[in-house]
Order: C-alpha cells, then structure tokens, then sequence
C-alpha cells in the first residue's frame, strides 16, 4: 500500500524535486498537489471535486501560499478532530523566528527550511522519509476519526 | 476790550514804578552788598556740582574704554582730566574767603587724585591684561569706598555753603525790613494795580497769563540763566505741585513750552500709572519732609514718549521755614547718553544690531543696524521695554543677571550666545543669537547685547538636518532592499541550482564532454551567487539584525566559532591557540562570526604546511582590549591593506582560494559597530595580524 503524502506548494520546482526524490526511494508514495491554502482543505475535507481523495498519511505545508496561507491552512488542520491526527510538516524557505514560533504553536509536528544545495536538500528528505514515513507509529488507517463520529 | 484795559493796568504801574523808582533806589543800593554775597555762595555750591559732575563723567570714561577698549573713550577721559583741574582751581578761588572751606580742600584734591589714578590703572589693565583683569580691579578694592570719601567731602562743602547762604538769605532778608516803610507804600499800591491787573486777566485769560507775567516782571536774570543752561530741566514749582517757572532746557527735555506748562501741575511729568499711585505728591511730600529728594526714574515727554531721568527735588523754605514750593532739576539720562558721540559711534560700527539696555528693561541705545534689523526707528525704541523687540529670554535673563556678582556676569556671557526669538516693528519673528555683556556705568549697570540674525544659520542647521534624516531613511530603505533583495533572489536561484544540480547528477557522462562542462558552470555560477546572495544578506544583517551590546566572554565566543569551523581546521591540519580571552561588551553572535571569519581566512590562505593561529587579547587601557588573530599565511602586500575590507573585493582568483570577497567586509562592519576599527598588519610569506579593539571588563 502506497503512502500518502499531500504537498501544498505554489512553486512546481519544488513539487518536482520532491517528486523526483521520491521517483529514486524504495518507499512507494503517492504524491497529491495543492496549490494554495484552499485547495489543500478542500483536498483534505473531501469538497468539491476531491470527494475521492484519500486521507494522506503526512502533510507537507509552505508557509507563504495564494489565497490562503500554510498558517491558516495549519490552525484549521490542527483544529479539526478529524485532521489533527495527520503529522504536518512545514517546509519553506522562510527561516523567521516569528514564523517558527507561530508554527510550533499551531501545533506543526515539524518545522524545516528548504535547503539551499541539492544534496542538503535530498539529505533533508531522506530524513523526513526515514524517520515520518518508516520508523514513526501511526494509528492503523479507518481508527482515525472515524471512531470518534462513529 | 481786553488790549485796552491792560494798556491801562501796565499805564498805571508804570507810573507808579517811576514815582516810586528814587524812593527805591536808597534800598537797592543798601541791599546790594548782601545779594553779591547770596550770588557767591549760589557760585560756589554751582562749582562744586561742576567737579562731582566732572568726576562721574570721567568714571563713565574710563569704564566705557575699559568695556569697550575703544580709544574714542581714552580722548574724552584725558580732556576731562585737565578739566577737573580747572574745576579745583575755580572751587580754591571762590572759597579764598571761607578758611573753612579752604581747609577741605587738600582732601578733596587728594581723593579725586586717587580716583583718577583707579581709573588710570584701569585703563593701564585693560590696555595690557585686556578686559577681565581690568573688569576685577573695577570692581574690587577701594574704589567705591574713596568715591563714597569724594562725595561726602563735597557734601560737606556744599552744606557749608548752604549755611552761608541761609545766613547771607537772612541778612538780605534783615536790610529789606528796614527799609520796608520805604516800600510799604508802592507795595501797597503794586499789589492794588497788580491785583486789579490780575482780576482782569483772570476774567479774560486766566492764572497762567499772571503767573507768566509776574515771572518776567520779577526774574529776567534768573530766567536767563535757566535758560542758558541746556542739559538740564530746571524749574520750580509752587507749594501744590504746579509749575511756575519754567527755562529752555526743560523745554528741550521735556517738549512743554512756558505757555503750556506754567501753571500746570507737575504730574504731567510722570506715567500715567505713577499719577494714578499717587507718585507725584508722593514726591513732593517727601522733598517736603527731608528737604530734597532724588531719584532716577521714568519720567514723560509731552509726546507721550518715556525716558529715565535722574530727579533731584528740593523743598524751598523762607526764613521762617514756611514751605515756599519747590526746585526741580532733572537731567535726561537716556538724553546723557545720547550725547556720547564716541559710544555711539562705536555702536554704529558695529557689524551686529547693538541695543544698551538699563536694569528696568528698557532700551537706552541702539545702533542702526538695529534699527534696520527691527524695523523700528530709534525713536521709536529708546524708552521702550526690551520685550517690544525680544519678547521672551532676555527680560528674565537681566533679573537672573542682577543677582549675580559682575565678575560671573561678564565670565558667563562673554562668548556666550543666548538663541532667542526677535519679533520685528511688523510682527514677523526671526531667530536671534544674543550676546551680553554687562556695563557699570554711573547710571547704574547696563546691559550691551549684541543681536546678531541667525535666520540664514538656523535654515543650514534645518537643512543640514533634513539631509540627515534623508540620509538616515534612504539608508535605512537600503538595508531593507538588500535583505529583501537577497531573500527574495533565493527562491528563484535555489530552482536554477537545484536544477543544474540534478541536471548534472542525472546526466553527467550521458551527454558529450562539452555537456558536462556546460552543466558545470551553470552549477558553479550558480553556486557562487548563492553565495554571494548569503554574503550580502550577513552584511546587511550586521546593521539591520544587531542586538544590543551585552558583556559576553569572547572567550565562549571565539569556543563557538572554533566548533563551528571544525571541519575546515580538521581538513587542514591547523593549529589553532589564544590567550585567555576576556569578557567584552558585544553583540554575542556577531563577535562569533568576526572570529569564524578571520579565522577561517587564517586557515584558508595559506601556503603548502601546518597553518598557526593565535588569537591575543592584551588590555590596551582601562577598559580597552587590543585583539588580535595572527596567522603564518601568505601575507598580504601593503598596498591592498586597504581593499581587502571592501564589498567583493579579492585577491586571488578563483581558482586558487574560493571566496565572495564578503567575510572581512562584514568583520569591518561588525567592529566598527562595536565601536572600534579592523586594521592588518602583514608581510608577504610571513603571515598576517588583524587587530581590533574592544570595550570590556577591568580583568579577564
């Protein structure tokens, strides 16, 4: 069974890099895009269009997004029961203490800045796909929310 | 009507003062004898006022060199002491006959002799040792003491006049009442004409026509003499207070003719504000009770124009002591100084508008750039409070003045520009520096304020100012574009190296050789404007990032560094020792970054063999810690000890040491906001030293 992964992400370059790294890993993942802060919820609520989507396994959020950004995307994710449970990380370029405060205090399980080389950049990921996607527990799929709203 | 009934009245007195005429020349010749000896004594106390007068003013002379060290003064002073001279030889002449008298005067020779020496030193002072050493003798020793001795003197030769003179009054008074049934008769007949004379013009004319007359009937010589006498208002008055007589020079000070003024009462002579506080009668009351008053105080010109006068009132009794009105002589002292031409001129000279203000505030003088600078004319101005032209600052500052000693005065305010605020004729306002400097002159203390326009200053200081703060925020504005500039050029060149990058890994020996070398250098500049880019945003984070400098151990700082350049120390194999490094004042991340940077360039710059760094720090002051990073490199060439602290600039090529031309322009920058400077020393082949300083603890 493949994993899940949502990016939400404006920039393609880091879509595909991402994709790319993945392309080379032993992990199977499945890759879904958002483009911006409203697209990721309603990717993530099942609305409009995504009534098929699948509840992904890890979130990895950009802070600086159209429409509605990583912050805001982060407080509805974390404030709704039956999202919260989804590990969300955010990676951006950003390297501001506000931001890093903010982040951590909207509960962001991770928070990591886009390297600057390639190779720190792949190191990066290796790591996230190592620790978040192989060694990290995670409640078996269908007892998360479900339970709780019967 | 009028014409022929005095025609009549004068008719009939001339008559009678024919009949009468040889019936009273019998008198006249008995009486001359005493009024020659009434006339010597009014000579006498005349001549002594002369010297006391002559003696002030050669005091003011002497002084007004003294302040003003112009010689216009010195000219003045040497007529005046010749003139003194003669004043001594007219009193020895007059007094021949009193010995009384005559044994005063070696005393008073001796004191004015002693006064004009004070005031020869002075000048001698102020001529060699300039105007501070001549301002304390001024005002220390036993000057006022022997001018006090001086005026007491005269005093007493004057009230020995005066004695005389009662008793001269007294005799005359004695040969009138024997002769009086002589005269009994035409004064009868007198005061009958007269009295049928006064009834009509007082019916047609009124008091002051009488009066008027009577005056020149009885006291043509008097009057003459008064008249003669320009510089001083003299007049008399009746017992009430009205004015019944009245000569040229009152005229001349005070703007009333004897037609306008005789008969009036003297109140017209004071402010307004004085009549209503019932200052006039005041006056007389006092000269009443104590003989003479005197004052110097404000007194009014017929035009309504305010000026200082010194007031001298004297009760006038007859042989009996009945109150008979009283004398009156006034000098106008704004008038006094006006006449002195050399002050004036110096005043005029004067590149600054100049004003002369006494202790009550108002303007005595000015010159005419001050005229022009205010845009009032001088007569406008004299009499006036200083607050008409300066209405805040300076008023305050002649009170704050009058409580100090001169000598703090004149130490405080020499040199010392006060900024005010002067307000011209029309209202408009305009910024003023004030310098003051105190006076002592005979009329008390004056202030000379030079008043120079400072419009044209103040509008460079505002510009400058404004350039300033321009300078401040176009600054600031282009730190923020550097930070935001170099943020924001990331994003994009972290995709062109990412993706050179991949490029390069996926595809290397895929494509041709020259592929590969494209590819290269696309990765390499790449590279190295990521570089630069992170270069730039530390060099501006170092101005716009900086916390405040807080006492940190450089030691736990230079710790840092070291474990931050690990890698880079391992890789060469360097040898890396310090001194025990104190506490500094600074900002804790950035003083890790000056030593990660001139250390790693220690390490980097260096030929085949073991680089040695040593990082010293040896108290310079008391509070100053002299640092220094020593390495055994290359060496740098003298001539570029300068540019290598430039933005990008570099010494070597990229090929041989890589590098943005960044690290020690932003070690310059971190020192100098630390408060010191970065210098090197270095020889080629040998190594170099860079040196900063910093403030820090007393001890390690």
């Amino acid at each position: 069974m493949p994993v899940e992964i949502l990016m939400v992400e404006d920039n393609p370059g880091d879509v595909r890099l991402i994709r790319e790294f993945f392309r080379d890993s032993l992990i199977e993942v499945r890759l879904h895009e958002a483009v911006d802060g409203v697209e990721a919820m309603r990717f993530l609520r099942g609305d409009g269009g995504y009534a098929e989507a699948p509840r992904p396994d890890l979130i990895l959020l950009d802070l600086n997004l159209p429409r509605m950004d990583g912050r805001e995307v982060l407080a509805q994710i974390k404030q709704d029961d039956r999202l919260k449970a989804i590990p969300t990380i955010i990676l951006t370029s950003s390297d501001a203490q506000a931001d890093i405060v903010r982040s951590y205090q909207l509960q962001a399980n991770c928070y990591v800045c886009k390297p600057i080389e390639l190779d720190a950049f792949e190191s990066l990921m290796r790591s996230i796909s190592d620790f978040w996607l192989t060694k990290v527990q995670f409640p078996s799929r269908g007892d998360v929310g479900e339970k709780q709203f019967g | 009507m009028l014409n022929v009934k005095l025609k009549l009245a004068l008719g009939a007195s001339l008559v009678t003062v024919f009949a009468f005429g040889a019936i009273s020349h019998r008198w006249v010749v008995a009486s001359t004898e005493s009024s020659r000896w009434v006339e010597h004594s009014h000579k006498v106390i005349e001549s002594i006022n002369e010297l006391v007068f002559t003696m002030e003013r050669i005091e003011s002379s002497s002084r007004g060199f003294v302040l003003t060290g112009n010689a216009g003064y010195l000219q003045s002073y040497n007529a005046l002491t010749s003139t003194i001279k003669q004043d001594q030889a007219a009193i020895r002449l007059l007094t021949m006959d009193n010995a009384e008298q005559q044994r005063r005067l070696p005393a008073l020779e001796s004191l004015s002799g002693e006064q004009i020496r004070r005031a020869e030193a002075a000048i001698d002072l102020r001529r060699t040792q300039g105007l501070s050493a001549a301002a304390t003798f001024i005002s220390e020793g036993p000057g006022e003491h022997v001018s006090d001795q001086f005026l007491a003197l005269t005093g007493q030769l004057q009230n020995e006049e005066k004695r005389l003179l009662a008793l001269r009054n007294a005799e005359a008074a004695r040969r009138w009442s024997q002769s009086w049934p002589i005269l009994f008769s035409e004064a009868i007949l007198g005061l009958l004409i007269a009295g049928a004379a006064g009834l009509l013009a007082l019916r047609e004319t009124g008091a002051r026509a009488l009066a008027e007359r009577s005056l020149r009937g009885s006291d043509d010589k008097y009057r003459m003499l008064l008249d003669g006498i320009q510089d001083y208002a003299i007049f008399m008055l009746d017992p009430q207070g009205k004015v019944v007589s009245w000569g040229a020079g009152a005229q001349r000070i005070n703007g009333y003719t004897p037609e306008q003024i005789i008969g009036q009462s003297f109140s017209c002579f004071f402010p307004p504000d004085d009549v209503k506080g019932g200052r006039p009668n005041d006056v007389l009351r006092m000269a009443a009770a104590s003989g003479r008053y005197a004052e110097s105080a404000i007194r009014v010109r017929r035009d309504g124009r305010e000026f200082l006068a010194d007031v001298i009132v004297t009760a006038l009794r007859d042989s009996a002591g009945r109150l008979m009105g009283f004398s009156e002589i006034s000098r106008d002292l704004s008038e006094s100084r006006k006449s002195e031409a050399k002050y004036r001129g110096l005043l005029e000279a004067a590149p600054d508008a100049m004003i002369v203000v006494n202790q009550h505030g108002e303007i005595a003088l000015l010159n005419l750039q001050a005229e022009t600078q205010f845009g009032y004319s001088r007569d406008e101005l004299v009499g006036q409070k200083v607050e008409t032209i300066v209405p805040e600052g300076f008023a305050e500052r002649l009170i704050a003045d009058a409580l100090r000693s001169p000598e703090d005065a004149l130490a405080q305010q020499i040199g010392t520009g006060i900024e005010l605020v002067g307000r011209r004729k029309d209202g408009s306002a305009f910024p003023i520096e004030i310098m003051l400097s105190p006076l002592e002159s005979t009329d008390g203390t004056l202030v000379t304020a030079a008043i120079r326009n400072i419009t044209m200053r103040k509008q460079a200081e505002a510009h400058l100012l404004e350039k300033v703060e321009e300078l401040n925020r176009s600054n600031e504005e282009l730190a923020q574009f550097a930070n935001l500039a170099s943020h924001d050029l990331q994003e994009p060149l972290r995709m062109v190296a990412s993706y050179t990058q991949l490029l390069s890994k996926r595809y290397k020996e895929k494509l041709d050789s020259d592929a590969d070398e494209f590819i290269a250098f696309a990765v390499d500049g790449a590279n190295r404007m990521q570089r630069l880019i992170q270069g730039l945003l530390a060099y501006s984070r170092v101005g716009t990032k900086g916390k405040n400098l807080l006492l940190v151990s450089s030691e736990a700082a230079f710790q840092q560094a070291f474990l931050n350049l690990g890698g880079a120390i391992g890789e060469s194999g360097a040898l890396v020792t310090h001194d025990p490094l104190p506490a500094v004042m600074a900002d804790e991340t950035q003083l890790i970054q000056l030593f990660q940077n001139l250390v790693s360039n220690a390490i980097k710059y260096q030929p085949a063999g073991v680089p040695m760094v040593h990082i010293g720090a040896v108290r310079s002051d008391k509070q100053r810690w002299a640092f220094s990073v020593q390495d055994n490199g290359l060496g740098i060439e003298s001539q570029y000890f300068e540019k290598i602290f430039g933005m990008f600039q570099r010494l070597h090529g990229r090929g041989e040491f890589a590098g943005t031309g960044i690290g020690l322009a932003i070690c310059k920058k971190i020192v100098e906001r630390h408060g010191g400077t970065l210098s090197v020393e270095s020889q080629i082949g040998k190594g170099s030293t860079f040196r900063f300083a910093l403030t820090g603890s007393e001890s390690i």
